[in-house]
């Protein structure tokens, strides 16, 4: 491997956040307070709450999955991470600075996003690999872009391969590869293993918990697999209509001692309902 | 040139009598719509000449000014109309990228070109300056109207760039160029063909009105260059001014304008 810029002095924590000043121990990446995103108004549609008061810490070199029905602001959410989405109201710092004050572009870097359908380039896999920002000076080494082939459980003889050629799940991986050649802090993955069959799933999530072991990576995850839930352990969001509905540890936890009764369905593998509306309307 | 009288004028109309009835014998129900077209087209010509008459009669640099305004207004409202979904100053967009490479070009064409004297002699610049705005109008819409389909199917592409770190200028790179080369092809296509397929409008109308072919063409290569500079810059400033709508400072795309 070659050497990679680990930590630009922007990006070195200035202030110390809330949580590591209160107890000694703790070191978020991620700290998210009170967070709100409600899209404009469009036409003759009302502005639309997507998220409500959302608040969160993830620990450095945990991880955090986030599940909730399809509507309920996990995605959106984790878009706030890297600052692709910009919050309505409340606060989202990294590594104890607040994202508003750090180049998008850099803290893109640093925390690299995986997008559930990947996306490659026309070109080979050595040209999306290569694929950097005009204003990144690092050209990765022919050998770092074959290691990060193979961090992710590819072969470094698809280098030379049409990005077109690969499956769903090969692009999935190269995708992650891609974003490890900036060497990131945290991997956000939205929905990864969405759009792969049960082999792929299997291999992919075990490239990423590889991945969080060798790099020590902090984890930010949307998944409708419990699977992925328990395998990645560290704390679980449950979101209903943009608010949290459970926050749960998931490190040491039985099945049997989670208390709410919809995490327990979600994790026994029952689809999910659009709960929030039926618990609305009842008094 | 010989005269028209409305005798004349009205036997052509016999003419549209033709593409009557063949709506009705095939059933294209299109008789409504072809007897108002028609109306439209008689009263509308009647009132531009008559107008046109009075402006050149007048020959006022404020006269020539105002129409230039008013076929501005009109060629801006068609640009916007032609967008799916509105873009937050899509007026001031449409204006300063019809407005500005027309002048230009205008500018250009007159007073280094033809070097009219004086420079608002209505002959000159309203049919030219007609031209010209049209084809920008044009082309400006057809990049617009691409760089926002473009940019809606193709969202995922851009998003990704960002997650890159890439910037919001350099994700919409690829749509951009798309639209621009949208935008021009007809015009470089159209290049190709001229004079072969079918005589340009403005040579025709030089010809009937007694010119030599040979004036006719050097007036017809000075239009067709002035059109594709025109068409290029006006769809250059378009997709780039409304592009930066679509972003945001902190390199994000805003996806609820698409």
């Amino acid at each position: 491997m070659t050497a990679h810029v680990r930590s630009s002095p922007e990006l070195a924590p200035s202030a110390a956040g809330p949580y590591s000043s209160k107890s000694p121990r703790t070191d978020p990446l991620f700290e998210v307070d009170g967070l709100s995103v409600v899209y404009p108004r469009r036409g003759s549609q009302g502005p639309i709450p997507v998220l409500e008061e959302v608040s969160f810490a993830v620990e450095r070199g945990s991880s955090l999955t986030l599940v909730g029905s399809s509507g309920s602001g996990k995605s959106t959410l984790l878009r706030c991470l890297n600052r692709l989405e910009e919050p309505t109201r409340g606060a989202v710092r990294f590594r104890g600075r607040d994202i508003r004050s750090i180049d998008p572009r850099e803290l893109r870097q640093r925390a690299a996003l995986v997008m559930q359908t990947p996306v490659l380039f026309d070109g080979t896999i050595r040209d999306n690999l290569r694929l950097r920002p005009s204003a990144t000076h690092v050209d990765p080494t022919e050998a770092s872009l074959a290691d990060a082939l193979i961090e992710v459980g590819l072969s470094a003889d698809l280098l030379d391969r049409r990005a077109e050629t690969l499956s769903v799940g090969e692009k999935q991986r190269v995708t992650i590869a891609r974003a490890l050649l900036t060497n990131p802090d945290a991997l956000l993955l939205d929905e990864p293993t969405s759009a792969l069959d049960p082999p792929n799933i299997a291999l992919l999530t075990e490239a990423i918990l590889r991945l969080r072991q060798t790099r020590a990576l902090t984890i930010v995850a949307v998944t409708h697999q419990p699977d992925l839930v328990w395998k990645l352990g560290g704390a679980l969001l449950f979101l209903v209509r943009g608010k949290v509905h459970a926050y749960t540890r998931m490190d040491g936890v039985l099945p049997s001692t989670i208390a709410d009764p919809h995490v327990q369905a979600f994790l026994r593998g029952e689809s999910i309902s659009p709960l929030g509306k039926r618990d609305r309307e009842r008094p | 040139m010989i005269a028209l009288s409305h005798f004349q004028v009205g036997l052509a109309t016999l003419l549209i009598a033709i593409v009557f009835a063949i709506s009705i014998l095939q059933a294209l129900r299109l008789e409504r719509d072809l007897l108002i077209a028609s109306l439209r087209t008689v009263a509308q010509l009647y009132f531009v000449g008559l107008i046109l008459a009075a402006v050149f009669a007048a020959a006022h640099w404020y006269w020539v000014v105002l129409i230039l305004f008013v076929m501005m207004g009109v060629a801006t409202q068609a640009t916007v109309s032609r967008l799916e979904r509105p873009v937050p100053g899509q007026y001031g967009i449409a204006a300063i990228a019809l407005g500005s490479s027309s002048a230009f070009t205008l500018a250009y064409v007159l007073g280094a070109v033809v070097r009219v004297q004086p420079w608002y002699t209505p002959q000159y610049i309203i049919p030219i300056a007609g031209m010209i705005l049209g084809n920008a109008m044009t082309s400006a819409a057809l990049a617009g109207d691409r760089l926002q389909s473009d940019l809606r199917s193709r969202s995922g592409e851009v998003e990704a760039m960002l997650a890159l770190g890439f910037s919001g200028r350099e994700a919409v790179q690829p749509m951009i160029r798309a639209s621009l080369r949208a935008a021009m092809i007809p015009t470089v296509s159209g290049m190709m063909t001229v004079g072969l397929v079918q005589l340009p409008g403005m040579m025709t109308g030089q010809i009937l009105a007694g010119s030599s072919p040979l004036l006719a063409i050097k007036y017809q290569v000075m239009i067709v260059f002035a059109l594709a500079a025109a068409t290029a810059l006006a769809s250059l400033l378009f997709v780039r001014l409304s592009a930066r709508r679509y972003l945001t400072p902190a390199h994000q795309l805003r996806r609820y304008l698409l």
